[in-house]
């Protein structure tokens, strides 16, 4: 699904990443966590095409998508599900979901969308931003899954939210993933990782540092906190 | 009581040339982050091509006001890609300053082919005379100014709310990354768009050629009431444009009744206001810090 | 060592300054009677801004026909062969005129120094010509300053000043029965100057001045200015506006219904130029002092035929007075034998003068106004307008003693 090898790239005079690879399969969720300026909003921005990479190559469903521009990047199937949501004040929410385009047939119809999440069908003549974060939230994440992305690129869903919200969060990741799409996961929570992602990889110093399965990083789960910091 | 109304009124069609195109301004800083300082010399080029097209073509002001605009978005085509495209990635002053020297330029070759004293322009003549409106009496021209403005601005406003455009449009000027990661190709609106608020500034310069004096310098004073316009009503907001602009011609129009030496002064006086109460402007929206 | 570099520097610069000094239309200069071989006129003016079309090029051009017409006149017996006539813009900036002027007159050889619109501007370019003790023979500036408090014996006002257009403009008008003005004008020195001559010349012709009301400058929307001017009822309003701020007044004016309700506009300064770029349509009606029209006489008409296969144009009376005052700055040259400038200022005192623009006129002794009389117009109808540039009708003769204060009243002292 989604292939990166050998990812460089630089920021400003200092070099953010040094070799990345990381790998997303279809149906997978797969997590990737790092302190502060380990290079995962660099990471983040590159996939999405929004910062330029240096080197490496980037293939999302067997295409090649190195030095796409970032709408092209969309309509390869690539959702990004921005860390601070990214919802648009001066649209209402359902112009909110209807303004990327669908970019494949998996692409929910609006009904299918509101169905799931009846929140949004109930506010939809209302301004993006009049929602609650954790409605927000989910208006992002409906609004990639309404384009039939094929890969979700979620950046800190859990962050801010109650706790019942992130567990409907979760909820949601583990039907996206059900349905064959892949999720890169950016998460410095944990125990939420833990809840939903199949792989983590550990990002330090712009270097994957490690790459560990469910249970390892279940049993790691102490050790990794405080490598994060928290 | 009449004189305020009358007052009132006529502010508000003096203000209708300041909302059409500090509409057109809103919308290019919206998309382009682009502070177009060249928009008075586009508002002068609107003149001066209804003026020329009536001399050379005999076409009258119905036509201009259709047949302009158009020539304009053109002209604003051409402009974004011969000159501002190249700056977009730049430091948003280096295309102020580019859009100010294209001002300078603009200028001295209207100066230097029509002159200085100006252009002529006769009215037609179903436009002359005056209305009475329940003791208002007013020109039937600035009357027809201020409900053509009108017209327009509820049009744009309708493309902007109901149009997939519109929408594209709101997204792209709210946050351009996202949209760009959502699958929009904005680059693609920014040519249209910022030919589209040229010709905006160009149809006000329509408007404004049978009432005001058609000449190369008609576009500089324009332009920096333009600019206290768009602060007022917050940078890149649509609405806060078409609002202020019809404000700031309500505080022209009550200035120069009451306090006439005051008339433009009590414009910035309401901008410092305005930016000391509300910094990013009555409709802007305060930047979301990550 | 130091020391000795120095010295050598400042003899140098003495050196400098004697030589200067000789050349300066001293007896002692090389040229015999002529400093440099050869007399320079110099047009300082506006070649680009908004005066460029009222004067600017077409002036050049106009004292370049002067030059010709001496030449013609004189042939061989011209005491002076080489005539150069020199363009400068000074872009309507006193300092900028300040500058030039002192450059003209120190190393463009200049003799004199032509036109100069923008009172601030002439007003320096007075205390150059006073400094360096050489002519300034102004036509279009108009404050009375320059041959009031701030005269000079070098300095001459040749075609008018705020005075002329008040008394003609705004006691004429009074007197043929506009009593009751509003005057709207600009809030800067012009157009306070303006108001204060008008409500003068309005009152002691028997009128009065109701209401003054100051814009901003520049200023675009005249909309509502024009209803409060209009809320006291007047017989004439008057507006002191210039340039494109007066075509925008105009064009409100027009369509605020005043003009129906028997409203007269009179316009403090206009020019054959503003109405043959707005069209007469705009103007017609207006009342304003024109100090001379190409068309109000066979001789002026003749000139402006002269006029304008040189230049595609009709002259301006500012246009004519450059003419003017070059032609007969070139007569007393001849007269004097030289160019030295006192010698050329003592032919040019008190002599009475009738050209092509001068009519009854009299370049005074005491204050060197150049008096003369003036025309009250008013723009033609586009129906009664018989050919290109055929705007004016005149409506009065101004004779130059009711257009010009008295020198006595001027306020100038010559003392230098």
């Amino acid at each position: 699904m989604l292939e990166v090898t050998g990812l460089t790239a630089w920021y400003g005079q200092a070099q953010a990443l040094h070799g990345v690879d990381v790998r997303v399969n279809a149906g997978e969720v797969v997590s990737l966590a790092g302190r502060n300026g380990a290079g995962k909003t660099t990471l983040v921005r590159c996939l999405i095409g929004l910062h330029q990479q240096a080197g490496g190559t980037v293939r999302l469903h067997g295409r090649d998508i190195t030095g796409l521009p970032a709408h092209r990047r969309a309509r390869a199937g690539m959702g990004w599900v921005q860390d601070d949501r990214g919802i648009y004040a001066s649209l209402t929410v359902e112009e909110n979901l209807l303004l990327p385009p669908t970019v494949s047939d998996r692409a929910w119809a609006l009904e299918q969308v509101y169905q799931a999440f009846p929140v949004l069908a109930e506010r939809r003549k209302a301004p993006g931003t009049t929602l609650s974060g954790g409605e927000q939230q989910m208006l992002a994440i409906a609004r990639v899954l309404r384009t039939g992305a094929r890969l979700l690129l979620m950046d800190e869903p859990s962050e801010g939210l109650a706790p019942v919200i992130v567990a409907r969060i979760g909820a949601i990741i583990r039907d996206v993933k059900a349905t064959g799409a892949g999720v890169l996961l950016i998460e410095q929570n944990v125990k939420f990782a833990a809840t939903v992602a199949d792989r983590h990889y550990l990002l330090s110093q712009g270097r994957i540092v490690e790459t560990l399965d469910n249970d390892e990083f279940r049993r790691r789960e102490g050790d990794l906190l405080k490598h994060l910091g928290i | 009581m009449s004189a305020v109304l009358q007052y009132a009124v006529q502010g508000l069609a003096a203000g209708s040339f300041y909302a059409l195109a500090a509409l057109g301004l809103a919308v290019i800083f919206g998309v382009l982050g682009v502070v177009n300082f060249a928009h008075g010399a586009f508002y002068m080029l609107g003149a001066v091509a209804t003026a020329v097209l009536l001399d050379t073509l005999d076409l009258p002001l119905w036509w201009s006001l259709l047949v302009v605009p158009v020539l304009m978005f053109g002209f604003g085509v051409v402009v974004e890609r011969l000159l501002v495209q190249w700056l977009l990635r730049l430091d948003p002053l280096y295309n102020l300053l580019l859009t100010f020297g294209l001002t300078l330029v603009l200028v001295e070759l209207v100066k230097q082919r029509y002159g200085v004293s100006g252009l002529p322009y006769r009215l037609p003549g179903g436009l002359r005379g005056r209305v009475d409106l329940a003791g208002v009496v007013l020109p039937r021209y600035q009357l027809f100014v201020l409900l053509f403005s009108v017209a327009v601005c509820v049009l744009v406003w309708l493309v902007m709310t109901r149009t997939r455009i519109g929408m594209i449009v709101r997204a792209a000027t709210e946050k351009p990354e996202l949209a760009r990661a959502l699958g929009i190709n904005v680059g693609r609106w920014v040519t249209p768009v910022f030919g589209f608020g040229v010709a905006l500034a160009g149809l006000a310069g329509v408007l404004a050629a049978p009432f005001r004096a058609i000449t190369a310098e008609m576009g500089n004073n324009f332009a920096i009431i333009l600019f206290a316009v768009v602060v007022i009503g917050g940078l890149g907001s649509i609405v806060g444009a078409v609002v202020a602009g019809f404000l700031v011609g309500l505080v022209e129009a009550f200035g120069q009744a009451y306090a006439p030496t005051f008339a433009q002064i009590l414009i910035f006086v309401l901008m410092a206001l305005v930016i000391l109460i509300r910094p990013a402007g009555l409709f802007g929206r305060q930047e979301a810090t990550a | 060592m130091e020391s000795k570099r120095k010295w050598a520097g400042a003899s140098a610069i003495t050196v400098t300054l004697l030589l200067s000094a000789c050349g300066g239309g001293g007896p002692a200069s090389s040229g015999g009677d002529f400093s440099g071989d050869k007399l320079v006129l110099a047009v300082l003016n506006d070649q680009s801004g908004i005066y460029k079309d009222a004067s600017g090029p077409n002036s050049v051009k106009a004292v370049e026909m002067a030059v010709a017409d001496y030449r013609t006149k004189y042939g061989d017996q011209a005491v002076v062969k080489k005539i150069e006539v020199t363009s400068t813009d000074h872009q309507n900036k006193p300092d900028i005129a300040n500058t030039k002027a002192s450059e003209l007159y120190e190393r463009g050889g200049a003799d004199v120094i032509l036109d100069v619109p923008t009172s601030s501007a002439a007003l320096a370019v007075a205390t150059q010509a006073k400094n360096h003790k050489k002519l300034f023979l102004d036509v279009s500036a108009a404050t009375t300053a320059l041959t009031g408090a701030q005269c000079n014996k070098y300095t001459f006002q040749w075609a008018y000043n705020t005075h002329l257009l008040a008394t003609g403009t705004g006691a004429t008008v009074t007197r043929n029965g506009g009593k009751k003005w509003t005057i709207i004008f600009p809030d800067y020195e012009f157009g306070q100057n303006m108001t204060k001559s008008f409500t003068t010349a309005v009152t002691k012709a028997g009128g009065t001045v109701q209401e003054t009301i100051p814009t901003p400058f520049p200023n675009e929307n005249f909309a509502t200015f024009l209803t409060k001017a209009g809320s006291s009822n007047p017989d004439v309003i008057g507006t002191m506006q210039a340039g494109g701020d007066l075509i925008n007044l105009v064009k409100q004016f027009n369509e605020s219904g005043l003009k129906e309700k028997g409203v007269e506009l009179a316009v403090g300064l206009m020019l054959i130029n503003d109405i043959h770029s707005l069209g007469v349509e705009q103007f017609a009606g207006t009342l304003f002092t024109d100090p001379w029209y190409w068309n109000m006489d066979a001789e002026a008409r003749a000139w402006a035929d002269r006029f304008l296969a040189e230049t595609g144009a009709r002259p301006s009376f500012e246009h004519a007075g450059n003419y003017s005052a070059a032609l007969q700055y070139l007569d007393a040259v001849q007269a004097a034998g030289t160019d030295d400038a006192d010698a050329v200022v003592a032919k040019l005192e008190g002599k009475k003068v009738n050209d092509v623009f001068l009519r009854n006129g009299e370049i005074r002794a005491q204050d060197h106004s150049v008096v003369h009389d003036a025309n009250l117009a008013r723009v033609k109808k586009p129906a009664d307008v018989k050919e290109d540039w055929d705007y004016e009708e005149i409506v009065a003769k101004i004779p130059a003693a009711e257009g010009f204060p008295p020198a006595e009243a001027s306020g100038c002292s010559m003392k230098p």
